[in-house]
């Protein structure tokens, strides 16, 4: 419960003070212009500077640069950029050892079924889809998830922007 | 205790009873006056006071209740049962209290039966079916504590209000009538609402969400949503990846556009000026002083076009101008088709 007072006293500052802290948290700053073109501009420069990209070199570097523009007040923006390295190194490592190592019985533990509640293995999910929430409390998560689909959106249309920029670029010249 | 308990129950009615053989009944006329809203069912007026004024009360031995004519006995059984179970008091530390109470409140559990048309009463008071699910566990509490409305224990004040009062430093959830006022379950509310609080704003952050009920069916929903968008980061990665190599090249043709104001000719002469397709970008020219500005490219005697960078940048890459919007939905649903 003192979570739960400490969000509201947190609530209840907000409007006195709105026009200035409301537009920086919750999911509805994602939907500004401002954010779309910060991270267009941010993405553009990231862009250049990745590597002969392995799978999903792209992807990753359009998932750091929308972690780096939450400016760290999610967890899922901080799982993203803590993660990187150890993902990669994980990415390498799982390539080269699958063949090798067989699955020494790891999937028997996992078969009884413990919990059967709907609800409850969608919340798994769910938490296994937003990246940094795996043993978040649900309305924690339910948080977490709005701010991240927010800024989904807002990444897809910045991507689309660009492409469709880059591309129209590319095509008129030639 | 057992007499005592049989003597008091015939003497509830809905308006409180007084008799005093038991240690019980008369203590309600005491209360009667004391209570600020007295519509009727003052027994449930009485569950608005503080536990322990009330076990102070329900202490009392000596009042005036003697004078009280014999109630009459009550017609509604369900009454009755809601009468007896006021051992919500029983949170008070009072043990000989608690005992009392919980005499008369084991006595009525002889009446099971009459649990069940008290259930139907649950079930219109839960809003939800996790609200619903928790009123079931709580009506199995019931037995030992009170379907009673009534102000929780973590309310500081005691206020006569409607509505759980959210602003407030304490967690004032207030038991709605039929549901159990015990911690666990007030927690367990508290949480409930938070939770239903959260899928709201989800629900409105997903298209087509508002129309479906229950949380299964929202969140999978929510769960579609979030994996819809991110094959669609997927495949746009993918997109930007094949466009990637040549990104130098079309971002200095696309400042070829502007190549008519005070930038070097010379070396931009190198490079046709490239046709915008017009539905796709607005203002292009705008465009060209943000994205020189993002790239740091060799200075080419900008010197007057910084004067241009602030204002345009105000109003840059109108994303969402219909004719944009209408070719990015129509990208959008491309990309979608093809996924």
């Amino acid at each position: 419960m003192a979570e739960s007072s400490n969000s509201r006293k947190r609530r209840k500052i907000d409007p006195d003070s709105q026009t200035r802290i409301q537009p920086e948290t919750g999911p509805t700053r994602w939907r500004t212009q401002a954010e779309q073109q910060i991270y267009s501009s941010k993405l553009i420069d990231a862009l250049r500077h990745v590597r002969r990209g392995g799978h999903g070199g792209v992807r990753d570097a359009a998932d750091r640069v929308l972690a780096a523009s939450a400016r760290g007040r999610t967890r899922w923006s901080r799982a993203i950029l803590t993660n990187r390295l150890s993902l990669r190194l994980a990415q390498i490592n799982r390539k080269h050892k699958k063949a090798a190592r067989p699955s020494a019985g790891k999937s028997r533990p996992r078969k009884p079924a413990k919990k059967l509640p709907p609800v409850e293995s969608k919340v798994k999910v769910l938490s296994r889809l937003v990246p940094g929430c795996r043993k978040v409390s649900l309305p924690n998560l339910l948080e977490e998830t709005t701010d991240y689909i927010a800024a989904l959106e807002m990444q897809v249309k910045a991507m689309t922007f660009l492409t469709g920029l880059l591309n129209a670029g590319a095509a008129a010249p030639a | 205790m057992q007499p005592n308990v049989e003597a008091v129950q015939p003497q509830f009615r809905s308006g409180i009873s007084g008799e005093k053989t038991g240690g019980m009944g008369f203590v309600f006329d005491d209360l009667i006056p004391d209570l600020q809203e007295t519509d009727g069912t003052s027994f449930t007026a009485l569950l608005e006071l503080p536990p322990p004024q009330a076990v102070e009360l329900l202490v009392k031995e000596d009042s005036p209740a003697k004078t009280m004519p014999l109630p009459i006995f009550p017609s509604n059984i369900a009454l009755i049962d809601r009468a007896s179970l006021f051992s919500v008091f029983a949170s008070a530390d009072n043990p000989p209290d608690r005992t009392n109470i919980l005499s008369v409140s084991s006595s009525m559990k002889i009446d099971s039966v009459k649990q069940e048309p008290l259930e139907p009463e649950y079930h219109r008071n839960s809003s939800s079916p996790a609200v619903s699910n928790q009123s079931l566990k709580s009506i199995k509490r019931k037995e030992r504590e009170k379907k009673v409305k009534k102000s929780s224990k973590k309310v500081v004040a005691n206020e006569a209000s409607d509505g759980s009062g959210e602003q407030l430093p304490y967690v004032h959830v207030r038991a709605r009538r039929g549901q159990a006022t015990d911690s666990h379950s007030l927690a367990e509310r508290a949480r409930r609402e938070k939770i239903n609080a959260r899928m709201k704003l989800l629900q409105d952050l997903v298209p087509g969400c508002n129309k479906i009920s229950g949380t299964a069916m929202v969140l999978d929903e929510i769960i579609n949503h979030v994996q819809a968008l991110q094959r669609q980061v997927e495949f746009l990665s993918m997109r930007l990846a094949a466009v990637n190599p040549r990104i130098d090249f079309n971002l200095e043709a696309l400042l070829a556009v502007d190549s008519e104001s005070s930038i070097d000719n010379s070396y931009l002469g190198m490079f046709p000026p490239s046709i915008w397709p017009e539905g796709q970008m607005n203002g292009s020219r705008q465009q060209q002083p943000w994205l020189i500005d993002g790239l740091n490219l060799p200075s080419m005697g900008r010197v007057d076009d910084t004067s241009n960078f602030i204002t345009p940048e105000n109003s840059l890459l109108s994303y969402d101008s219909p004719a944009n919007s209408g070719a990015e939905t129509l990208h959008l649903s491309q990309l979608k088709m093809e996924l």
